[in-house]
């Protein structure tokens, strides 16, 4: 839906957004302002207020189109104050994507509100300079250069400019995991099958998981391969491209989607698995990304090919013959990314069901964002904090030895605030736990 | 445009948080679920305590501006939409339940809260809050209340109105009214707090609610039937009551919506059915037992296949598709009007048979569904608003749909409410001596018409 310039701009227009990647209009017309995303939302559950929730941005983002109202500083603000947890789409019967439409706004506030030129110029030197190099990023993010490096001070100096909450030094200091080296150069290209080979699958290793959780990506590589597949990790794989449209600026994100599409479609992998759900996510939506601009018959093969690891392991099913019983009581938090974006919400628990021992005891709200949401747990920590409270409370009550979930954004917001509150949770990605009920003797 | 120094005013009383006026919140409070209705209020009012809503109704009686009360914007008649613009005062911020009294079988909330929370809260007290309005995840028991909302369980629990017992509410000269409560037996005077519900908040304003709570059902049945023929399933509704059995629900759909349905959502429904009912009785395990015996022995005779379901999940699996039907509805075009036709029972039949009819002579797409038991329907023309003709061939289908109600002794609205669109309908329902005293009513609340202007009758005449 990209192609807007081809449509009939009476019937669709872009109005007071720049042409170059406005909304497309069918997606703010087809609300028809039932509310029923309003309770779903966390920004309007904080605010009570009707710009801060999925409907009223998307009438937002119709007024801009219809000429009613310009591209304003409040509308820049609200594509921002989204979580784009999509809880909305979830729970919209007409098929409106508020969280989407958002983000794309956050590209239009880029083209029409731009922000100082040394926050402009950070930004791009990050998104653009930084990520799409996974070589920049491992030297940048070697842990003894780490501040140093990925610029701490300036961001310290310039933490005014970019807009950054309160104490949001102190909260991403907290979070930064213990750094093992990055896993993109220890990971073999080809990881062989064990036992009876059941398929050959390209792992998608995401920035955020070779940089900080390399440990939990190993365990994603040995437990395929223990089921009985071929890992091919391809060592140029770049960037995902979803902390461009998180920012906004779709263009780069377009440059890695391609990119990685060669790469991937070259590997003749039947499937394409993630253990992070927002690259499963953004790979997902590649499709609509690239509309009009690769050939739609590639886009749709490698759209294909794109699964979760839980929504993988739960398609070809597991094998559960050598596991190890864990004898631990679990309760799962759903990402964003995973349960809404992709709508994979049952596949998890029936793989974590599936580990011998293993005790699933549902939380409420489960799929009740936890407040990281990318760096907004960063730009709006107190607003974030009272999202994860909410989320904590729910595990509290749970009593579980474990909190599982899916994603390394959760994951680095959840085990910080368990720590912070002082709760004895452990906090594991889902192959973690899976990892662990592995027979040691296996490869490694 | 508001006074700068009401505008002063306001938030002096209310506090600046609880204060609008920028243009971004201006436009997102003008509507509510009513297509293609929109109009932009000059301020909008958060207030949190009775008082509040008092001291903005006053200055808004000072300055001679419109008031337009609203919740979560979710009504389908434009009850909440400021159609003179004016002050919006938005009563999510008021969302306290009071009190639960388990002696009296009352819950006491704030206008603002949410109807599903309030069902959640009794029920953690053994207690139950039959009426369930499709919005009831976000609608808000005032507006419920002004709309007077019903919902699936309509037919045998009754609708808002039968479980409101006390109202508290600010008129618009600023005079608090409290009318009803907790006595079961209640007959002092006029019965005020009835007059109030479904008024769309033409009359004052509700700040609390006080509503009666009964003990849940203990167990229940769960039947889904397909029909051939719509007419055999509009014959088996009214057999089902005739045989003396109260369903909690029994819901209809046409072969559009099962289509639609399973267009999104692939489960395997019957393409080629007229139509399906689905039937859910409730109450003391004994009962269900029986009235399910009697009840399948109707659906086995008439229907073209009958599936009861054998626990809870499956019941879930035969509900799905009916919970699915304005979702798939909602996505096969950008605009959907959703209407509520209703007629007795016993035309149910009929009222298919003409809404096909006028679907063919406008040409439109139209799926309808909807509680069949009390004869209240949901025809919902799927149209795209950009379209100028198809939406006045949607007017047209809709007039002339109307039309035929009433004949039959129908209602012009079942549950949304007249609000802007349906005023001249009404008209023709109630007579003209119907209209002259509901604008003796109005005008005795509502000296100065200020209090949501536009909505059920046309301004003050006389």
């Amino acid at each position: 839906m990209t192609d807007t310039d081809k449509k009939d701009p009476k019937l669709s227009p872009t109005g007071n957004f720049s042409k170059q990647d406005a909304p497309p209009y069918e997606g703010s017309l087809q609300c028809m302002r039932c509310g029923f995303c309003l309770p779903t939302c966390p920004t309007f559950v904080l605010t009570g207020r009707e710009r801060s929730s999925p409907r009223g941005r998307v009438a937002l983002a119709r007024a801009v189109a219809e000429e009613k109202l310009d591209f304003t500083e409040a509308v820049k603000e609200e594509s921002f104050f989204c979580l784009d947890c999509r809880a909305c789409t979830t729970a919209c019967p007409s098929g409106v994507k508020a969280g989407e439409i958002m983000e794309i706004c956050r590209d239009q506030a880029h083209q029409l509100k731009p922000g100082g030129h040394l926050s402009t110029g950070f930004r791009n030197f990050i998104l653009q300079k930084m990520m799409p190099s996974p070589e920049r990023m491992e030297s940048a993010m070697l842990p003894s250069r780490l501040y140093q490096r990925l610029g701490i001070q300036w961001l310290v100096r310039h933490s005014q400019l970019l807009k950054l909450g309160p104490d949001w030094m102190a909260k991403a200091e907290g979070m930064m995991p213990k750094m093992d080296k990055p896993l993109r150069l220890q990971l073999p290209e080809i990881t062989p099958a064990i036992g009876e080979k059941r398929g050959k699958v390209g792992f998608f290793l995401g920035c955020v998981m070779t940089l900080m959780y390399p440990e939990i990506s190993r365990q994603t590589v040995r437990v395929l391969a223990h089921q009985g597949f071929e890992v091919v990790t391809p060592k140029q794989t770049k960037c995902c491209g979803a902390p461009h449209l998180t920012e906004g600026d779709r263009k780069t994100a377009r440059d890695l989607a391609l990119f990685n599409i060669d790469l991937f479609l070259d590997q003749d992998v039947e499937y394409i698995v993630t253990d992070c759900a927002g690259c499963g996510s953004a790979l997902k939506e590649y499709e609509e990304l690239l509309e009009g601009e690769a050939d739609h018959h590639r886009l749709a093969q490698f759209r294909s090919k794109i699964r979760d690891i839980s929504e993988f392991l739960a398609e070809v099913g597991l094998r559960t013959e050598a596991l190890k019983e864990i004898k631990r009581s679990v309760t799962y938090h759903e990402p964003c990314h995973l349960c809404h974006a992709q709508g994979i919400s049952q596949q998890p628990r029936e793989v974590i069901r599936q580990i011998p021992g293993i005790e699933l005891r549902e939380m409420k709200e489960s799929s009740w964002c936890c407040g990281s949401a990318a760096t907004w747990g960063l730009k709006f920590t107190d607003e974030s904090q009272q999202v994860l409270d909410r989320k904590l409370n729910n595990v509290k009550q749970t009593e579980a030895d474990i909190l599982v979930t899916g994603n390394p954004g959760c994951q680095l917001q959840l085990a910080w605030g368990v720590r912070e509150a002082g709760m004895p949770q452990e906090v594991k990605h889902l192959i973690e736990l899976l990892g662990e009920a592995l027979p040691e003797s296996d490869n490694d | 445009m508001i006074s700068k120094k009401a505008l002063q005013l306001l938030i002096d009383k209310l506090g600046a948080q609880n204060v609008a006026s920028e243009k971004e919140d201006l436009l997102v409070l003008g509507y509510d679920s009513t297509p293609g209705l929109h109009h932009l209020p000059d301020v909008v009012v958060y207030p949190t305590t009775t008082e509040g809503v008092q001291a903005a109704m006053e200055i808004a009686y000072e300055e001679n501006m419109p008031i337009t009360p609203r919740g979560s914007g979710t009504g389908l008649s434009g009850g909440s939409v400021p159609v003179q613009g004016g002050m919006v005062i938005c009563l999510n911020r008021m969302n306290k339940i009071l009190e639960i009294d388990e002696e009296n079988l009352t819950a006491t909330v704030e206008a603002g809260v949410v109807t599903l929370d309030l069902f959640n809260a009794v029920a953690e007290k053994g207690l139950f809050y039959p009426p369930d309005p499709g919005s009831q995840k976000i609608s808000t028991l005032a507006g419920n209340v002004m709309e007077d909302a019903g919902g699936l369980r309509g037919l045998k629990y009754g609708v808002t109105r039968d479980y409101v017992m006390a109202l508290k509410v600010v008129l618009p000269d600023g005079t608090i009214l409290e009318t009803g409560g907790k006595s079961v037996k209640d007959v002092a005077g006029y019965s005020l707090k009835d007059v109030m519900i479904g008024s769309e908040g033409t009359l004052g304003i509700i700040t609390e609610i006080t509503v009666s709570l009964i003990p849940p059902p203990q167990d229940k049945r769960t039947f889904l039937a397909y029909f051939d023929d719509v007419r055999v399933a509009g014959a088996t509704v009214s057999e089902i009551i005739a045989a003396k059995i109260i369903p909690s629900t029994m819901e209809i759909m046409d072969k559009a919506t099962i289509n639609c349905v399973e267009d999104y959502v692939k489960i395997g429904l019957p393409r080629e059915m007229a139509a399906l009912l689905l039937i859910e009785v409730d109450g003391h395990p004994a009962v269900v037992a029986e009235e399910a015996e009697a009840l399948e022995r109707i659906l086995q005779a008439k229907a073209a296949e009958v599936q009861s379901a054998r626990d809870t999940e499956h019941a879930a699996e035969l509900a799905a598709a009916r919970r699915t039907a304005l979702s798939a509805l909602a996505r096969v075009s950008p605009t959907t009007l959703l209407e509520d036709a209703t007629v007795p029972r016993s035309r149910l039949a009929e009222t298919f048979a003409e809404i096909e009819r006028l679907t063919e002579k406008y040409q439109l797409k139209v799926g309808t569904f909807g509680h069949a038991g009390d004869g209240n329907l949901h025809p919902t023309v799927l149209c795209d608003e950009r379209d100028a003709d198809e939406m006045k061939r949607a007017h047209a289908f809709y007039d002339e749909l109307y039309e035929q109600v009433l004949a039959w002794g129908g209602t012009v609205s079942g549950e949304h409410g007249i609000g802007v669109a349906k005023k001249d309908f009404l008209a023709l329902q109630i007579g003209p001596g119907g209209v002259d005293v509901m604008r003796r009513i109005k005008n005795a609340f509502d000296p100065k018409g200020l209090l949501n202007p536009g909505k059920i009758i046309d301004g003050k005449q006389q």
